[in-house]
């Protein structure tokens, strides 16, 4: 790792963005791609994972400040104590950067000198931070703070490093070894309450999109195209919202659910919004000995082929059922939260990664 | 006894007694005679206000008739099935405590038949015995997934952990069933049944290696093995000309329609590695690979491994023909120097382990896989055609029609529009025309029955 002496010598920052939003994040590189010295890494963040999911729980190895000055405060708040102290051996920068592991959220740096724009910077912690497991409490300081949480250069003119552009961002020993594959949410089952009862004729009467046939279910079928959802209404005025691929879109398309029935002429309202149901799916890509699963962790898992071609595996935390399937294919349920797909994604990949090596 | 502090509310004195004369325990005012209070008829000396029948009269509880016939049929199953005395203990004891739980007490005959399957089931399994649903389902004459249904229920009702059924163990008993022996087909038809069920297992076991039985049912593979077993032991123009329709009917077994797709992934593998067989100068089709069969089971851990080293070494060719046009994937090179060698160490330690084909294709993959993460965003769907044997479902992947892109940056809580809404519904004219159309389609239907 060079050091960069193109960058001016005053007030280096690096900056920890939790963003969810891609589209923002390249917005304001647009806007930053004035000062030439912000070097921004998102390209070169790429991780394995298969599709372009805006939250990323990849390892990245983030490079801090030099510890050259040993004057300088870095300021390691919002780490966890372990990883504040590691210092790599294998280091492969020759200024003797201590390097950092950081986890489970997005993170793109930047190094950027003008201060000024690290309050326009959104510091969006959005929903997502549901998903970062262990550096919550620090993660949040560290958010809310951009300019003194993740100040790891104090002010002066300290030559900093910046990262060179890596594809990818290894660790060089990892905490621990996430996988780097991201579930993707298949389905959202949530349920409403719009808080009057309904006639469900009247609705299927004046309603396009509802199906309502008495005889076979007592629930007036509705379905909305943007978000592509279907809803069962029922006479009690409660609805389930069903098909919705993110917690933002099942809400959504409630939300529009309710509306029609307004203005159908009900006084409906939105109460008790909730998440019943997470569906999620990934790829580990390599074949999984099914047979020898079931062999060591039988407690959980139920393998019949001849009844169903996946494994269930039932686990305890958090309590999701996974089915794992030979071609390597995870489908995840039972969560009500993004978080625990995750989490229990996390703690069954180092079992199949252990496993097939066997 | 006097003196028990009520009054009484004819004459208001307080002489009142208990009067145990007749049936009815009574408390009687002394002086006017009207009666205080009395007690219940029937007192039951259990605490309970009723008395049941039950506990007062049935002197020895008939146990249930259906559980006795249940039980019966449990050992008539057993007896079928020819399995020792304690797997029938232990499926009865079984069957009695599943019969008297919630879940099963209530249900139908037929189900409570297919209860007592279930019951032999788990205990062959236990007892390492081990049959297959199919042929449970076939005792019972019941829907295979019926059985499932019942025996998933009953495991975890009575909390068992089963083992699962390894295909080989199974084979044995499974190629009995074919008739295939001298006496029921002529001679250059027939075959010993013992050597038809060793070297089935022989072919159920290379396929286990190679990724084929893996999460597919049991009974399909068993059958296409026993057939290519048959057509290799002798394979005369005949044989190899028989279908496996002909094959199913002369051994007198219903033929399974996936029998065929296990019998074209079986010959593939088995082609795969007949092609490094090094005395053949023949090429090796499905057709006539049946010649070689014997061979390349004799020989089937070297021939594994000298198939993956020719595919690991077709694949550096390949990706070093790549790499030279594409300048840009330096890192290619550096990473195929060790995954060559970890190749040569895992063909030498997977020979050992029970599970060589595993052993092999999968670390290989890995260095692949992680050296190019832009590599892997295409070829994530294609990674079982860069390995040599990957189960079928990921080398032959379903097409399915690209997801919609949907709705990126959705917050929840957007401004829903108007116009959309109203696109939902009906105008005045429409829902009286759809008013009017279903009365018509009513009245017709009713017309009509």
């Amino acid at each position: 790792m060079q050091v960069c002496s193109s960058l001016p010598g005053n007030r280096s920052w690096i900056r920890w963005l939790f963003l969810m939003d891609e589209s923002a994040l390249e917005r304001y590189f647009d806007d930053s791609i004035a000062n030439d010295s912000c070097l921004s890494l998102e390209e070169e963040l790429g991780v394995q994972s298969p599709a372009p999911a805006p939250e990323d729980p990849s390892f990245l190895s983030g490079k801090a400040g030099p510890s050259r000055e040993p004057g300088e405060e870095l300021d390691l708040s919002f780490l966890p104590d372990e990883l504040s102290t590691q210092e790599e051996p294998g280091c492969h920068d020759d200024t003797g950067v201590t390097s950092l592991m950081m986890t489970s959220f997005h993170i793109k740096m930047i190094f950027c000198e003008d201060a000024s724009e690290t309050q326009t910077a959104a510091l969006d912690v959005s929903q997502d931070s549901g998903i970062i497991p262990d550096y919550n409490s620090q993660d949040s300081t560290a958010a809310a703070d951009p300019q003194q949480g993740v100040s790891l250069l104090g002010v002066g003119a300290s030559p900093f490093c910046p990262m060179t552009p890596m594809t990818p961002m290894t660790p060089m020993t990892p905490v621990t070894e996430r996988s780097g594959i991201i579930p993707q949410l298949q389905n959202i089952v949530s349920t409403v309450n719009l808080g009057c009862p309904l006639d469900l004729k009247f609705i299927a009467l004046q309603a396009r999109n509802a199906e309502y046939n008495p005889k076979r279910f007592a629930a007036v079928i509705m379905r909305i195209r943007e978000p592509r959802t279907t809803a069962l209404i029922f006479s009690s005025g409660k609805m389930v919202c069903t098909g919705a691929k993110s917690e933002e879109q099942s809400r959504l398309a409630a939300r529009k659910y309710a509306r029609v029935v307004q203005k159908l002429g009900f006084p409906a309202r939105f109460l008790d919004f909730k998440i019943q149901n997470m569906v999620a799916s990934c790829d580990v890509c390599f074949p999984i000995r099914l047979e020898g699963l079931v062999l060591t962790h039988q407690q959980f898992s139920s393998y019949e082929p001849e009844l169903f071609p996946g494994l269930i595996y039932r686990m305890v935390k958090p309590r999701i059922v996974l089915l794992i399937f030979v071609s390597g294919k995870v489908v995840l349920t039972g969560a009500k939260e993004r978080a625990e797909i995750y989490e229990a994604f996390e703690n069954i990949y180092p079992i199949l990664r252990g496993f097939r090596k066997q | 006894m006097s003196g028990s502090g009520v009054s009484c509310p004819g004459c208001g004195s307080s002489n009142i007694v208990d009067d145990d004369l007749y049936s009815q325990a009574q408390m009687v005012c002394v002086d006017c005679g009207s009666v205080v209070s009395e007690g219940v008829l029937a007192h039951d000396p259990n605490g309970g206000s009723d008395v049941s029948y039950s506990w007062t009269t049935a002197v020895t509880r008939k146990p249930c008739v259906n559980l006795v016939k249940g039980l019966q049929r449990v050992k008539a199953i057993c007896r079928i099935l020819r399995v020792h005395k304690e797997i029938e203990d232990l499926s009865q004891a079984y069957y009695k405590q599943a019969y008297q739980h919630q879940s099963f007490i209530k249900v139908s005959l037929q189900k409570k038949e297919v209860l007592a399957g279930c019951c032999v089931l788990v205990s062959c399994r236990l007892l390492n015995w081990p049959i297959t649903m199919g042929t449970m389902s076939c005792l019972l004459d019941a829907d295979p997934m019926a059985v499932g249904v019942v025996y998933q229920e009953m495991v975890k009702v009575l909390s068992i952990e089963a083992p699962i059924v390894n295909v080989t163990d199974v084979m044995e008993a499974h190629s009995q069933e074919y008739k295939i022996s001298p006496l029921h087909v002529p001679e250059q038809l027939a075959e010993n049944s013992k050597d038809l069920a060793k070297r089935a297992v022989a072919l159920v076991e290379l396929a286990a290696d190679t990724w084929i039985v893996t999460g597919r049912k049991p009974i399909p593979i068993m059958m296409a093995a026993i057939y290519l077993a048959w057509q290799s032991l002798k394979p005369s123009k005949q044989r190899l000309k028989f279908t496996l329709d002909r094959f199913c009917q002369i051994a007198k077994v219903n033929k399974h329609k996936a029998a065929l797709k296990r019998i074209t992934e079986m010959r593939e593998v088995l082609c795969k590695l007949g092609r490094e067989i090094p005395w053949l100068r023949a090429e090796v089709t499905p057709d006539n690979v049946a010649r070689q069969v014997d061979d390349i089971l004799k020989n089937r851990y070297a021939l594994l491994r000298r198939a993956l080293r020719t595919h690991e070494d077709a694949l550096q060719a390949e990706d070093s023909l790549t790499e030279e046009a594409a300048s840009s994937r330096a890192s290619e090179p550096v990473e195929h120097t060790p995954t060559a060698s970890a190749v040569g160490l895992c063909g030498l330690n997977s020979e050992r382990t029970q599970q060589p084909g595993d052993g092999n294709e999968s670390p290989c993959k890995a260095p692949e896989l992680q050296s190019d993460s832009q590599e892997t965003q295409e070829s994530v769907p294609n990674w079982g055609k860069r390995v040599l044997f990957a189960p079928p479902c990921v080398t032959h992947p379903k097409r399915r029609r690209a997801g919609q892109p949907g709705l990126q940056d959705v917050t929840g809580d957007e401004e829903i529009s108007d116009s959309e809404i109203d696109s939902y519904i009906r105008t005045p004219r429409e829902a009286r025309e759809f008013a009017l159309t279903q009365k018509i389609l009513s009245l017709s239907e009713s017309e009509k029955s």
